[in-house]
């Protein structure tokens, strides 16, 4: 096969669920000598975008999406194992619902995807007070701290993320990426967030280019 | 909403049925002005509490009665009522 | 050249904005297109399109029906409201007067501060005293109303895994035994209310924010309306929705044989139907980033589809963040209004 016609197929196996078929196109992609940055983001990345888009619309469901994020990883780690040198992980975020927030689905749903993209991801779970969310990322030298409201009782959790963040001199060095229903872009420049993710696709593209910035 | 709720009824068929069975013009249902006369005539009560007018589970039985329908909660202290000892 | 005139409008999330007739076409446009392609339903028509342009172009502040096309409202959470949200210190029996003599409404909700099924049921012999007082007081229909809320029954407020938690993680198979078994134990818990509810001759049932955590929370809403009614045939209940499809977290659950995941209010209210719902609450999310008009014209199409399906009365969900209410503490008027006129109007409600 060619490198498009690979590129094609990997992008049609993730999309199909199927692990063994999505291993044998990355064994021959190997074989072929294609770059696996160009099969994991413009083939299987692209195939987990597409199906995320799907999710949105109601027309993908979260197991299904888990499903072909596992395929992504395991593809990931077969191309890691060929490697003599172990490739650096993209980036380290830590995720949570803010204060007085019980509403996580959102936020597992950017977890996995995430996930399927390389990133490792500490999650705190719901309901976590904003010098927890900070104290966990700077423990665990995270990247980046993605937070999620859905609430607009609860929106200013994420304003007081970022107080802390300025007081204790980690603006600038964690970024902040802020979700949920009533969240925007402008209440992310409004409190000085880093990154506005409307949803998790959003949140992947946006992260991806930060880093590559 | 009453008749929406006892026979499921879509709105512009509920309103004709309320309408007739009061007497009244479907649109004259919205006039205050209309209403108050009919509900003061009906004696099944006003937002203005006054002297003489049912209010509470007294209206809602006289409005059960009026447009022929089953209300739970009039079902319900009906049935209280008329337990025996 | 003179300027084009520009009109006053809003984002979803309140904000205030001005645009040119053309640019609210556009997105009326794009509004349409966008559920008509998510829901695979028809557009709206051209006049209909039109005419959400002039209802949100018309020079006053605050928009109505045309006479004759009134209708009724029913509410949710109705006496939390005072007490809870504003801080009014007054008892539920109050709010329920309060509802139907100054504000007016046409039916009242007594709810629990809890707003959900699974923490009413210890406390439920109060909650029946509550609606008997309420309902000796009260002339307007009055709902007993509460959530499936089938969040409540994970860890760590429940005895189930978070699938949440678990599908993340790659927990499958566990992710959707403990949404199955959260959805059998929350149909259950609804059904007691219900029980009781009827034995206090509460008027009727609010099942509200259906599908909140997903399939597995619509599963459990109809299970138990479909229970509700074989009980108590003549037994009124209102299903509203929590938003415009059901996130898939299970993706295979099935009510009456029809796949509950990925369904739209146009399919969801036959379910509602079958399950022997008397009135269906269609939820079309705002999103806080699109514009007003885009909103408006994207709910009304999703609820003119629903409408016409329907052989029951449906009440939109038209409060703060659905329906293209803006997504603020206090709803704006002139949004609030010109939504509720289309949404009539276009949307064929019965009621808000």
């Amino acid at each position: 096969m060619t490198r498009d016609e690979l590129i094609k197929a990997a992008y049609d196996a993730v999309c199909a669920y199927e692990e063994e078929k999505a291993l044998e196109i990355a064994h021959q992609s190997v074989e072929a000598g294609i770059a696996e940055s160009d099969m994991l983001g413009e083939g299987y990345g692209a195939g987990i975008r597409h199906l995320g888009d799907l999710f949105e619309r109601g027309e993908v469901f979260l197991p299904e999406l888990v499903v072909a994020s596992e395929i992504m990883q395991n593809v990931a780690a077969y191309y890691e194992s060929r490697m003599t040198q172990k490739p650096k992980r993209p980036g380290k975020i830590v995720l949570s619902t803010v204060e007085g927030d019980v509403h996580d689905i959102g936020k597992g749903i950017v977890a996995a995807m995430m996930k399927s993209q390389g990133y490792e991801i500490i999650d705190l779970g719901r309901d976590r007070s904003a010098a927890d969310i900070v104290a966990a990322a700077v423990d665990n030298g995270a990247d980046f701290i993605g937070t999620s409201a859905l609430l607009t009782t609860t929106m200013p959790e994420q304003k007081k993320i970022e107080a802390i963040m300025k007081k204790e001199g980690l603006k600038g060095k964690i970024k902040t990426i802020v979700g949920g229903a009533p969240i925007t872009q402008r209440w992310a420049d409004r409190i000085h967030a880093d990154i506005y993710a409307e949803d998790a696709n959003a949140a992947i593209h946006k992260v991806a280019a930060m880093m590559s910035a | 909403m009453r008749v929406e709720l006892a026979k499921k009824m879509r709105i512009d068929e509920a309103k004709a049925y309320v309408a007739e069975k009061l007497g009244v013009e479907v649109s004259e249902l919205n006039d205050v002005s209309v209403m108050r006369e009919v509900r003061n005539d009906l004696n099944i009560g006003e937002p203005n509490a006054r002297p003489e007018n049912a209010f509470g589970l007294i209206a809602k039985a006289r409005i059960a009665k009026l447009l022929d329908i089953k209300i739970p909660s009039v079902e319900k202290f009906r049935g209280m009522i008329d337990a025996e000892f | 050249m003179a300027e084009e005139k520009k009109y006053f409008t809003r984002y979803g999330d309140g904000y205030s904005t001005y645009m040119t007739k053309d640019e609210i076409k556009k997105d009326v446009e794009r509004g349409v297109e966008d559920a008509a392609s998510r829901g695979k339903i028809d557009p709206l028509t051209e006049a209909e399109k039109s005419y959400i342009v002039d209802i949100i172009t018309m020079p006053a502040k605050m928009a109505s029906v045309e006479p004759g096309k009134e209708v009724v409202l029913s509410s949710d959470e109705g006496t939390l409201k005072a007490s809870v949200r504003c801080g009014v210190s007054i008892d539920r029996t109050t709010a329920v007067a309060v509802e139907e003599r100054i504000l007016c409404m046409d039916s009242a909700e007594l709810a629990h501060i809890d707003y959900s099924y699974k923490p009413i049921k210890p406390i439920i012999f109060d909650e029946v005293c509550a609606m008997q007082h309420a309902e000796l007081n009260s002339i307007i229909p009055l709902f007993y109303g509460a959530m499936p809320n089938l969040g409540l029954y994970t860890k760590p407020d429940g005895p189930y895994d978070n699938w949440a938690e678990l599908l993340p993680a790659g927990k499958v198979a566990e992710a959707r035994e403990a949404q199955e078994k959260a959805a059998e134990q929350a149909a259950k818990d609804i059904v007691s209310v219900a029980d009781h509810m009827v034995e206090a001759g509460a008027d009727a049932l609010n099942m509200d924010t259906v599908g909140a955590s997903g399939d597995a929370d619509a599963l459990a809403a109809f299970t138990a309306m479909k229970e509700i009614h074989r009980k108590y045939p003549d037994f009124p209940v209102e299903m509203g929705m929590a938003g415009e499809f059901f996130l898939g977290m299970h993706g295979k659950l099935t009510f009456e044989g029809e796949q509950l995941a990925g369904m739209y209010p146009h399919e969801q209210v036959k379910i509602a139907e079958k399950a022997g719902a008397t009135i269906f609450g269609p939820t079309i999310n705002t999103n806080s980033s699109e514009t007003f008009a885009w909103n408006l014209a994207r709910t009304c199409t999703f609820i003119k589809a629903c409408s016409e399906e329907s052989t029951i009365p449906i009440h939109p969900n038209v409060g703060m963040g659905v329906c293209s209410m803006c997504l603020t503490d206090s709803v704006p008027l002139d949004a609030a209004s010109r939504a509720d006129k289309a949404i009539v109007e276009i949307g064929r409600a019965d009621g808000l």
